[in-house]
């Protein structure tokens, strides 16, 4: 068994951060219950401009290894036909501006009086409450709020904008205190209301950064210098735009290096030494005399690595048209249990409604006809 | 919140961490309500020498805050006894997190075979920049070489600062991101292992850093598919981004039509902006950087917090690029105790970050500042 077999999810999660916290709590077994309409479709259902996206994305990571539903929430036969799916849920997820899924009348405390363990997840930029809690964003913001952002770049440039990785780390984050969440109502029969700000996220990934700040201190932008390694940077390596990362941590590290360079260890005499090698190869050569070294690897590189496909960090997952292509898994190896990780792709909108709607909620054909009719399930 | 109200209430840890993933799995399970005893060898955890240093201190920011409500607990592992009394420790725990090298484990009795033969009930966890098997597990990491490792790294900088600094080689992000990201796994992994401990008893987790850099990178691996190679240079938002203002930067991203409405009414509904043609999302993504010469000559005479405050008002995201000074001393932050004073031994009471997670509509609580080494606190 999967270690949240029998664990499911009433997810009424959009954009990324949110549906990454589903996604992984699915791949680690979790049945996780998608809930979208065909007024208000999953992003990746639709175009996305801004990201230079001018199509439906054909596979979407964090859609994947879910089950979906229609229900349209704008009518009020949809918010009682959600909670209905709330009942059989474990979970509730969400990550609407804050307020907003309490005016859909499917606030916390409503929740609870459907079932009183149940506990909620609430995903959003700044947290549910604060002065800054009404204000929107997205993965940029939270890096840009969490001063992140502020401290990664080049010392003499701007700021560098986290992108989807940030959104990801905040619903991994999720994951994280939705099993703490669980945990507790296991040993105390609670349930509850976890409240994930992103901003604050991003914070949580320099706090040694804001505890030097609190003691008087001016932490700033370093390019790709590290305190305590040197050197440590990312140089040429032979070919268009090819790179490599070192690093030496102490004397004996510095004169291993020193001594495989032939020359000191300056920057300019690293790039020259790298720049005439293959950047694996080089890596590889450092590596077996024990200084960290890694290619910096394209997309391509990582999608084909061995190590990667071997931990099943790489997985080949099958498109509705039988093609394959490489996915990412679940980040982690458990010696026990059945193989955990994504077993199907993006569900087609309300796929599975003979499924929750037909078993689970024991509904007849008509009355399914009559909510489609009045487009409630829509 | 208090102490026995935290989620993780009685759950028990023992981290032995040299480095910062190991170390951020512990924290953030601990910040959670576990007991978490930091398992140290006589001249303590190395992470007590790694820089940035606290001003005028040898005190690690960078351990106190990653050590910060746990307990220490001195074990000289290459000595019989020191081994017989871990074993004493891991018997009456639930999780051991462990970051040794997998080729010096055997030696202190910390292998897989080993542990699961004498704990069997307990979830040992494993975090190592590239994990503990497959052809790179001795492989030795930084942050640089595992972000580098898994996507992001070789995507970094966009936008601004990759339009400035074309040639430029890629840029790490700050700090131990991406050692945390396998300490975020670690802690799932821990608490997805202790769920279904009932069922099926103790077991190994094994963790990389870089398959969980790779993990929240997905998105590229994902473009891939659907046929598209990431490159930094051209990962850019068509409009919006980073903009430079009279006395710092914005952050600016509209991706719906009424934050693109929004934000042409901030712009005091120019003439540029009211051509019919930019009514269509698709055509305004075409004449991105257009779009983007206007928005950067208008926002380099206002300042910052003029910008962002108008442009809430009429719901455009936008966010000011926070100093860590200045996330400190923030009201919003304040108002949710992000931050907590804590006792930081060597250099006073500190406001130390928390946690990014309310229960309930509280903060979660710190038991106290990082350990004296060898400091046990007896648990209350």
């Amino acid at each position: 068994m999967k270690p949240l077999s029998g664990i499911r999810i009433a997810d009424f999660t959009v954009h990324n951060a949110g549906p990454f916290c589903t996604n992984l709590l699915s791949q680690l077994g979790a049945e996780v219950v998608k809930i979208e309409s065909a007024m208000r479709p999953d992003a990746f259902r639709k175009p996305h401009p801004v990201y230079g996206r001018m199509g439906p994305a054909t596979f979407d990571q964090v859609s994947s290894t879910k089950l979906s539903v229609r229900v349209n929430l704008k009518k009020p036969e949809g918010i009682a036909l959600a909670k209905r799916i709330v009942r059989i849920s474990d979970i509730a997820a969400e990550s609407f501006r804050p307020g907003v899924i309490g005016r859909l009348g499917l606030g916390f405390e409503v929740l609870q009086k459907i079932r009183a363990d149940i506990i909620m997840l609430s995903v959003s930029s700044c947290g549910q409450a604060g002065p800054d809690s009404h204000f929107a964003g997205y993965a940029p913001l939270f890096g840009a709020w969490g001063a992140l952002s502020d401290l990664s770049g080049y010392p003499d440039g701007p700021p560098v904008e986290m992108r989807h990785v940030m959104d990801h780390t905040v619903g991994m984050n999720a994951a994280v205190a939705v099993m703490a969440a669980l945990m507790r109502r296991r040993a105390t029969g609670r349930g509850a209301h976890v409240d994930v700000a992103a901003r604050e996220v991003a914070s949580s990934l320099a706090g040694e950064a804001l505890l030097l700040a609190a003691a008087g201190g001016a932490p700033t932008r370093m390019g790709n210098a590290q305190e305590g390694r040197e050197p440590h940077n990312v140089y040429p390596a032979a070919g268009e735009d090819r790179w490599i990362a070192i690093s030496a941590r102490d004397d004996a590290e510095r004169a291993v290096l020193a001594n495989i360079i032939g020359r000191d260890l300056s920057d300019d005499a690293i790039a020259e030494w790298s720049i005439t090698r293959e950047a694996d190869a080089a890596a590889a050569e450092l590596q077996s005399a024990g200084i960290a070294a890694h290619a910096s690897w394209t997309t391509p590189e990582i999608a084909a690595d061995v190590h990667l496909r071997e931990r099943r960090a790489i997985v080949e997952v099958q498109e509705p048209d039988g093609k394959t292509r490489a996915a990412v898994g679940v980040p982690m190896r458990l010696s026990k249990g059945a193989e955990i990780g994504i077993h199907s792709g993006t569900p087609k909108l309300g796929e599975h409604e003979d499924y929750i709607y037909g078993e689970l909620l024991g509904m007849a054909f008509a009355e399914r006809k009559a909510l489609e009719d009045a487009e409630v399930i829509y | 919140m208090n102490e026995k109200s935290l989620p993780l209430n009685g759950v028990k840890i023992i981290a032995h961490a040299a480095g910062v993933g190991a170390a951020y799995a512990a924290r953030l399970l601990s910040t959670l309500g576990a007991d978490c005893i930091l398992l140290e060898g006589p001249q303590g955890s190395p992470l007590r020498t790694e820089p940035p240093f606290l001003p005028e201190s040898k005190v690690s920011a960078l351990f106190a805050y990653l050590a910060a409500g746990m307990c220490s607990r001195v074990i000289d592992l290459a000595r019989d006894d020191g081994r017989a009394e871990l074993g004493a420790l891991l018997s009456t725990s639930d999780i051991f997190i462990d970051d040794t090298p997998v080729a010096a484990r055997a030696a202190l009795g910390l292998d897989e075979a080993a542990i699961a033969a004498r704990h069997p009930d307990l979830v040992h966890i494993s975090v190592l920049p590239f994990g503990a098997t497959g052809p790179k597990s001795g492989w030795k990491a930084d942050d640089i070489q595992v972000l580098h490792a898994s996507g992001e790294g070789y995507l970094l900088p966009n936008g601004l600062s990759v339009e400035m600094f074309p040639d430029r080689p890629p840029v790490k992000i700050h700090g131990h991101f991406a050692a945390m990201q396998g300490g975020i796994a670690a802690a799932l992994g821990a608490l997805a292992a202790l769920w279904v401990r009932p069922k099926l008893g103790g077991q190994y987790v094994d963790i990389s850093a870089q398959d969980a850099t790779l993990a929240v990178g997905a998105f590229a691996v994902q473009r891939l598919g659907d046929g598209s190679v990431e490159h930094r240079v051209e990962r850019s938002f068509r409009y919006g981004g980073v903009i430079p203002c009279a006395d710092g930067y914005v952050e600016l991203l509209t991706l719906e039509q009424r934050q693109w409405d929004g934000l042409v009414k901030l712009l005091g509904t120019p003439e540029w902006a009211q051509d019919s043609v930019l009514a269509d999302q698709l055509e305004r993504s075409r004449r991105g950087p257009a779009i983007n010469a206007h928005i950067r000559a208008w926002a380099s005479s206002r300042k910052v917090e003029d910008i962002v405050r108008e442009g809430q008002k009429l719901f455009v995201p936008l966010a000011k690029y926070y100093t860590p000074a200045e996330v400190m001393n923030d009201p919003h932050e304040k108002f949710r105790g992000l931050f907590q004073p804590l006792a930081v031994d060597g250099a006073g009471v500190l406001g130390m970050l928390v946690s990014p997670f309310h229960f309930d509509g509280a903060p979660l609580v710190l038991r106290g500042g990082p350990p004296v080494l060898g400091e046990m606190k007896v648990p209350a």
